[in-house]
């Protein structure tokens, strides 16, 4: 780590002010986006005067592949093994993360970031969980706690939602049938794990309503179509929280990711980019994202400045993924796994669907 | 000879019971620590080499798109694993062969030497790279192999302890179990049930010690994560305990084939005229062609352990043929030159066994049960327990890894059962049958066993009066008087042995030479003959000294008196009784 890093206004001034085509920064839409432009994108805008475009994309490598020209896309916000395939296939540019990230105090920054964080094209930045959340109102007695209780229609009648992609859902399948959570990434990984695992869904098979937008959850569980449904922490908590609904997460079997920066070969503005990822990832941008929105900071110097919610209302570390309440049982996903299964997993998962129509 | 030259003499004693205890815990601590890393490091290695090499499903699933790349390494890694593995012991190791339990066993209940340490670390480094290319072959004989050579090492430091060398090795074994399964009290009990065979304080405490370090090091120290997890709530039918008996009863039978197969596999390798490298290839081809149509069968198999308590997972025909499989390939890597153990391919097999029992009771509508994971986990200690020979180890292991007192209990019933009947069909352990093919026969109690290994020659003594045959009686007789000597040994010039005369016989005969008058010998030993033997023969001789001869060139070795035979038997009984009721 080069000793001008630390000083974040000395960098900011080396800036060429005389850009004045704005910073293409691509997110997920919802929520999320706006946590973000409070705690990132208009802190950055101040700090170094380069404005930021925000635009929003499905999370998918597709989409970077249709549209990152087009566009003009220079950072991208991707979970992490989205990343890793882009990166071998060329969509995103390398770049050495463990330069641009600045440094907390005397901490290196290996030691801070969570494991893994740094890979050739990415940084992780916070730390999200898949989750199951239901509707409090659906079930008036006893409450599901745990990921059997999404596979079992008979003690806990509704329908679930179900995001249509084998990410996450596979996991849980073996995790409800008893595999203990440190072996199922090693049996997904053979032919008899996948089937089992579908096997297990397919248990649940007509009581499924399949969603794809990461707002739909959200809006099925409100509208009452479904009793619970898969998502992502974050979006559940700011339902309860900003909106009022009745909806309540269930930790046990969380699957941990972690969400990345990464660049897009589009980008005619690396030097920029770099720039902004390291303001984004600095310990007191993501400790204020957290606080908008329970996605916890990858660094532990991030964790460690977590405090209320703006309105004064919620102490937000309590609700981050990895908080101690939430129980034992989580998934960490395996993201290099992830991105080298993706074929298989998602013919596996198709399959598994056209039998339905049979 | 030369093995009562390289024999431990134990010292004696010495310092107070304070110096003993405080050095004894001290060197236990010692030995816990450096087997806790090196186990360790032995099983991270070999996990790191199923990984590079394409062995592991984890890693081989990410090159599905990929499908010829995943056929050769399936095929070639096991096969040039084997050849280096064949190559490591044709060139490398004195011993040339795979080192495990048994020559533990041997080692501290014949109070004898480990095998050379070159051929130890050889055979250490020929099981990390045996498992690494999906060899059929286990991981803890090798690590029990290895605790055994660091707890030896450690013998060397120059405390003077009686019987050091034995509970040293314990020491070792004992961390080394307790490491691999986070299981301390698994670790203590085995090191006493299989190793040492007898309880004494002295050897309980350090033992205990050690387990516990090793136990410390891989939970707190690594948070190494436990071998087996598994949920259940409980036996819910008694008559249940009557099918978990069954099930031991069919677990020895599977446990038996398992055994005599292995034993047969290195009988036959024995006789095929191939090099040792070709050997060991063609085991680990064989196992890569059967892994390209039963990818469960490639190494250690801890995935198909896990489906294996799953309902389901498998069906009848899948279990009953990868038992099958997996019974075949294991014989035949272990008796054809790979390195490795029999324990985690009995797990494996023992499992899909409970597995298959269990679809049987289900298959029968009113038989009401508890769930396939009670019948597996006692499949799975049941055949095992019977071939490493440790009931009690192996309801411990249950107990400390499931942490649930009902599972335990259904397994000790078929644990119990399937010991019971395989002791009475091929024996105490796979160990035991290897040692008796080596001669040493450990069933009758470890006192018969040391006097089996003892040379009656080593007691032999060149004190005696001897005679040539062209020699005159009379001279002989004035030379025995003279001497005092109540015997002589006749011997021609190139010291052959012709016979012995008694003092008294000889003073009947007048004028002649000896030649006419020796007799052949009614009681001679060789270098061959143990100290069993020699006491047994002993029992009805009337004479004194009994000549012990060469077989080769009937060179008198020297003789040896009945004296001096009990004298010795009167010690190695001392030495053990002194080993088993040691004070701490």
């Amino acid at each position: 780590m080069h000793p001008v890093r630390l000083a974040l206004p000395l960098v900011f001034a080396s800036v060429s002010f005389a850009q004045c085509e704005p910073l293409t920064v691509v997110s997920w839409g919802g929520p999320y986006q706006q946590a973000q432009s409070e705690a990132i994108f208009k802190p950055f805008t101040e700090a170094t005067g380069i404005e930021i475009k925000v635009l929003s994309y499905d999370g998918s490598i597709e989409s970077i592949n249709e549209r990152a020209v087009a566009e003009n896309w220079d950072v991208v916000d991707m979970v992490e093994d989205r990343a890793i395939a882009g990166c071998e296939a060329g969509f995103l540019l390398p770049f050495d993360a463990e330069e641009i990230v600045l440094q907390d105090q005397a901490v290196p920054v290996r030691q801070d970031f969570v494991e893994g964080a740094f890979r050739e094209c990415s940084v992780a930045q916070n730390v999200f969980a898949t989750v199951v959340a239901f509707n409090v109102r659906s079930y008036p007695g006893i409450k599901p706690t745990r990921m059997e209780d999404f596979f079992d229609v008979e003690a806990f009648p509704g329908k679930r939602a179900v995001q249509k992609s084998p990410d996450a859902i596979l996991e849980w399948a073996l995790l409800a049938e008893g595999v203990p959570a440190r072996q199922v990434y090693d049996l997904l990984s053979t032919d008899r794990g996948l089937k089992l695992a579908l096997r297990k869904l397919s248990e649940i098979r007509d009581h499924i309503v399949w969603w794809d937008d990461v707002a739909d959850p959200v809006q099925l569980l409100a509208n009452g179509d479904v009793s619970m449904s898969t998502g992502y922490n974050g979006r559940f908590f700011s339902a309860a929280s900003n909106d009022g609904l009745p909806i309540t997460i269930i930790w046990d079997g969380r699957l941990i990711g972690h969400e990345v920066w990464a660049i897009s070969n589009a980008s005619g503005r690396i030097a920029d980019a770099e720039l902004f990822i390291g303001f984004a990832t600095a310990p007191e941008q993501l400790a204020a994202l957290a606080e908008l929105i329970p996605y916890g900071p990858a660094r532990r110097s991030g964790q460690l400045r977590v405090g209320l919610k703006p309105d004064g209302t919620i102490p937000m570390r309590d609700h981050l993924p990895n908080a101690p309440q939430h129980g034992e049982r989580f998934l960490t996903r395996d993201t290099v796994w992830y991105a080298h299964t993706r074929d298989l997993r998602d013919r596996r998962f198709q399959a598994w669907l056209n039998e339905k129509q049979d | 000879m030369t093995e009562r030259k390289n024999r431990e003499n134990p010292t004696q004693g010495e310092g107070g019971a304070f110096y003993r205890i405080v050095t004894l815990c001290l060197m236990a601590v010692l030995v816990g620590f450096a087997v806790s890393l090196a186990s360790i490091a032995f099983v991270d290695s070999f996990a790191w080499l199923n990984r590079a090499l394409l062995i592991s499903p984890r890693i081989r699933v990410q090159y599905e798109s990929n499908p010829m790349l995943l056929v050769a390494a399936t095929l070639l890694v096991p096969a040039l694993g084997g050849v280096v593995v064949g190559a490591m012991f044709s060139w490398l190791s004195c011993e040339r062969r795979s080192l495990g339990p048994a020559d533990v066993v041997r080692a501290a209940q014949l109070n004898l030497p480990l095998p050379d340490f070159r051929s130890g670390i050889v055979s250490t480094l020929a099981a990390v790279l045996s498992l690494g290319s999906g060899a059929s072959v286990g991981q803890y004989g090798p690590i029990v192999y290895l605790g055994a050579m660091v707890g030896r090492a450690a013998a060397y430091l120059r405390i003077r302890i009686q019987a050091l060398p034995t509970i040293a090795i314990a020491c070792g074994v004992a961390a080394a179990i307790s490491t691999a399964f986070n299981a301390p009290i698994a670790g203590l009990v085995f090191a006493h049930e299989v190793i040492l065979r007898h309880y004494s304080m002295q050897a309980f405490a350090p033992t205990t010690v050690a387990s516990a370090t090793g136990y410390v090091v891989a939970n707190v120290m690594f948070d190494r994560p436990a071998l087996f997890l598994v949920n259940f709530s409980g036996v819910g039918h008694s008559h249940e305990f009557i099918l978990f008996a069954l099930l031991g009863v069919i677990s020895a039978g599977i446990a038996a084939i398992f055994m005599k197969m292995i034993l047969q596999s290195a009988e036959l390798a024995a006789r095929t005229r191939l090099h040792a490298t070709l050997r060991t290839g063609f085991a680990g081809l064989a196992v890569g062609v059967a892994a390209l149509w039963l990818p469960d069968v490639l190494g250690i198999g801890t995935e198909a352990l896990r489906f294996a308590t799953i309902e389901g997972a498998f069906s009848s025909l899948e279990l009953l043929v990868l038992v099958a499989a997996k019974i075949f390939l294991t014989a035949l890597c272990i008796g054809f030159g790979f390195a490795g153990g029999v324990f985690s391919p009995a797990l494996l097999i023992g499992i899909l066994s409970g597995a298959l029992f269990w679809t049987m009771i289900d298959s029968v509508q009113f038989v009401p049960h508890s769930g396939i994971a009670a019948y597996a986990i006692c499949g799975m200690m049941a055949v095992a327990s019977p071939v490493i020979g440790a009931p009690l180890t192996v309801i411990l292991i249950v107990f400390e890894l499931t942490r649930n007192y009902d599972l335990t209990i259904a397994a000790m019933v078929a644990v119990v059962f399937s010991n019971l009947v395989s002791y009475r069909i091929v024996g105490r352990s796979l160990f035991d049958l290897q040692l008796e093919r080596q001669g040493i026969d450990l069933s009758t109690g470890r006192d018969k066993a040391r006097l089996d290994a003892m040379r009656v020659s080593e007691h032999a003594t060149g004190d005696y009066a001897r005679a040539g045959p062209d020699e005159w009686v009379a001279d002989v007789n004035a030379r025995l008087d003279r001497g005092n000597w109540k015997e002589v040994y006749v011997l021609d010039v190139e010291e052959r042995y012709l016979g012995k005369l008694r003092h008294e016989e000889l003073t009947a005969f007048g004028n002649a030479r000896i030649s006419e008058v020796v007799v052949p010998p009614e009681l001679e030993f060789n270098e061959r003959t143990s100290m069993r033997e020699a006491l047994e023969a002993l029992g009805s001789y009337a004479g004194d000294g009994v000549p012990v001869v060469l077989s080769n060139d009937r060179r008198l070795l020297g003789i040896v008196t009945k004296a001096s035979v009990i004298r010795a038997y009167l010690g190695e009984v001392d030495s053990i009784r002194a080993e088993e009721n040691a004070p701490g």
